[in-house]
């Protein structure tokens, strides 16, 4: 676990050195900034609107962080080579790969910390410091955006970039419509059809479990029982995920 | 003799007891490479290499005759069809066998947003060196390599020369008992040749055990003690130069080098 951190680390440090982390914060800034400036709407209104437009730019430039970095983190080491440097050192290919997961946690954390920083300057800014419902939701997308990066990190272990781009973006947002889609196959008599239905959304990440934003921004609350089961969901699908991804990249020729 | 040796049969599950007399050996190693729609090509066949403790043995072959291939499945980059292979009387999966081992790739690509001397410490950390070691290993290495002027340059600014330098620097932090060098001076200009060529017999000096890949003649003529001559992934023929020579009736090692690779391809058409 020592060496998976050292991994991780390096993985984390490499993301800093990057301008395209900067680039997007400076994007997720400009969008929150910009959510402020709806100065015909009242104040209640607009505080509705800086906070779903907050939610929302987390989500999105997290979700392109986990993609992207993920991708960098993984193929970009096999693509470059340095990979060779590091499965010729006295590491397992487990620690390397747990690593990879670490790291990419440590990059998309230091996002999100700081989009949601700036989130709740505006709202303090605004003289209305965030409530417990707003930490709640900022929880349950933090964990969706480790989600959508294990998934990522996992098909890079066999599949190639393009693949792996369309793949993710494609859960991404069939993740968000799958209540829909159950709705759907919930009406549907045929037997098959409906057995097909039930086994794809229950493979598919439901990531509208997570986006409780909807709910908060209008002030309804979310229960804590709501939040733990939701965290539990999202921490047992990515141990599933990393556990496929440790049996790809075992067997991963390079 | 390495008698804790282990046999790691194709399924790579499979362990048995087996005794191995060189440090690194390889038995009946083969290597298949399935590239797409049923297509398989040949990267190693049927292997069997001994390479002893303490002597400078020299791949040779063109490109694509293997090399490469052998040496990534030596150090567990890549699986074995079939075969076996043992270092140090271990299997190459084995992650401890790994501590004795440095390894310079060809071509080497490092983490271009790093020092030298943070490229160092990161590959430290893998070997669980402690920190006072890596520095001090770190001062050392930078120097014998030439690079303590540019400690403070990221890799990104490094020429070509500059990387196979710090590439020799990271293949040497852990002190390996065992160093695996591919193409060693691709890249480089005459005096950092030279200057290799030098460092590898300085090394080899100090007890170390060198296994050194190239298709520069001249390079493995004037460092290796004993050779192979690798061709369409089989090993044509090894032992050390003079004996090849007199075995081959030839003059120089270029003239055994076409010959033997003539002859094997001559044989390869008629089979064909």
């Amino acid at each position: 676990m020592k060496k998976a951190w050292v991994v991780a680390v390096n993985t984390f440090k490499e993301s800093l050195r990057k301008r395209t982390l900067y680039i997007l914060l400076v994007f997720a800034f400009i969008a929150i900034g910009a959510s402020k400036f709806f100065s015909f709407l009242t104040a209640e209104e607009e505080l509705k609107m800086i906070k779903d437009v907050s939610f929302s730019t987390i989500e999105f430039f997290g979700a392109l962080i986990a993609i992207f970095g993920a991708i960098g983190a993984l193929s970009g080491e096999i693509e470059k080579r340095t990979i060779y440097t590091l499965l010729t050192k006295p590491v397992t290919r487990g620690n390397l790969f747990i690593g990879k997961f670490l790291g990419m946690c440590l990059i998309l954390l230091l996002n999100f910390v700081l989009i949601s920083l700036f989130f709740i300057g505006l709202l303090i800014f605004k003289k209305s410091p965030p409530d417990i419902e707003t930490f709640k939701t900022l929880l349950l997308i933090y964990v969706e955006l480790v989600l959508i990066s294990t998934i990522t990190l996992t098909v890079a272990t066999f599949a190639t970039d393009a693949f792996n781009i369309i793949l993710s973006f494609f859960l991404y947002i069939v993740g968000h419509l799958i209540s829909y889609g159950k709705q759907l196959t919930e009406r549907v008599e045929n037997t098959i059809l409906k057995g097909f239905g039930q086994i794809i959304y229950t493979v598919i990440p439901n990531y509208e479990n997570f986006a409780i934003r909807d709910k908060v921004v209008i002030g309804i609350p979310v229960s804590w029982n709501y939040v733990f089961k939701t965290l539990i969901y999202g921490v047992l699908y990515i141990a599933i995920v990393i556990l496929i991804g440790l049996y790809f990249f075992q067997k991963r020729e390079i | 003799m390495y008698d804790n040796s282990i046999k790691r049969e194709s399924s790579g599950e499979k362990l048995s007891e087996e005794v191995f007399m060189a440090i690194i050996e390889t038995r009946e190693l083969t290597k298949i490479y399935t590239p797409g729609r049923g297509k398989k090509v040949i990267g190693l066949n049927k292997v069997n290499l001994e390479i002893e403790e303490g002597e400078i043995f020299g791949i040779l072959g063109p490109n694509g005759s293997g090399k490469t291939t052998c040496l990534k499945l030596l150090l567990g980059i890549l699986f074995p069809t079939d075969g076996e292979i043992s270092i140090m009387g271990e299997s190459q999966f084995d992650v401890e066998v790994k501590k004795y081992i440095g390894f310079l790739p060809e071509n080497p690509y490092y983490y271009d947003y790093l020092t030298g001397p943070e490229l160092l410490y990161f590959y430290g950390k893998l070997f669980d060196m402690d920190k006072q070691a890596i520095k001090e290993r770190t001062e050392y290495l930078l120097n014998l390599v030439k690079l303590s002027d540019a400690k403070k340059l990221t890799l990104k600014h490094y020429s070509k020369g500059m990387l196979e330098r710090i590439g020799l620097a990271s293949a040497l932090l852990n002190d390996p008992k065992i160093l695996i060098l591919d193409e060693p001076t691709t890249g480089l200009d005459p005096i950092g040749c030279l200057e290799t060529r030098d460092l590898i017999l300085e090394l080899n000096k100090q007890g170390k055990t060198i296994l050194l890949s190239s298709h520069f003649l001249s390079e493995v003529e004037r460092v290796c003690n004993r050779i192979a001559i690798f061709h369409r992934g089989n090993l044509l023929a090894t032992g050390t130069l003079d004996g090849l020579i007199s075995r081959y009736n030839a003059e120089t090692l270029e003239e055994l080098f076409v010959k033997t690779i003539e002859d094997f391809d001559s044989r390869y058409k008629r089979e064909i």
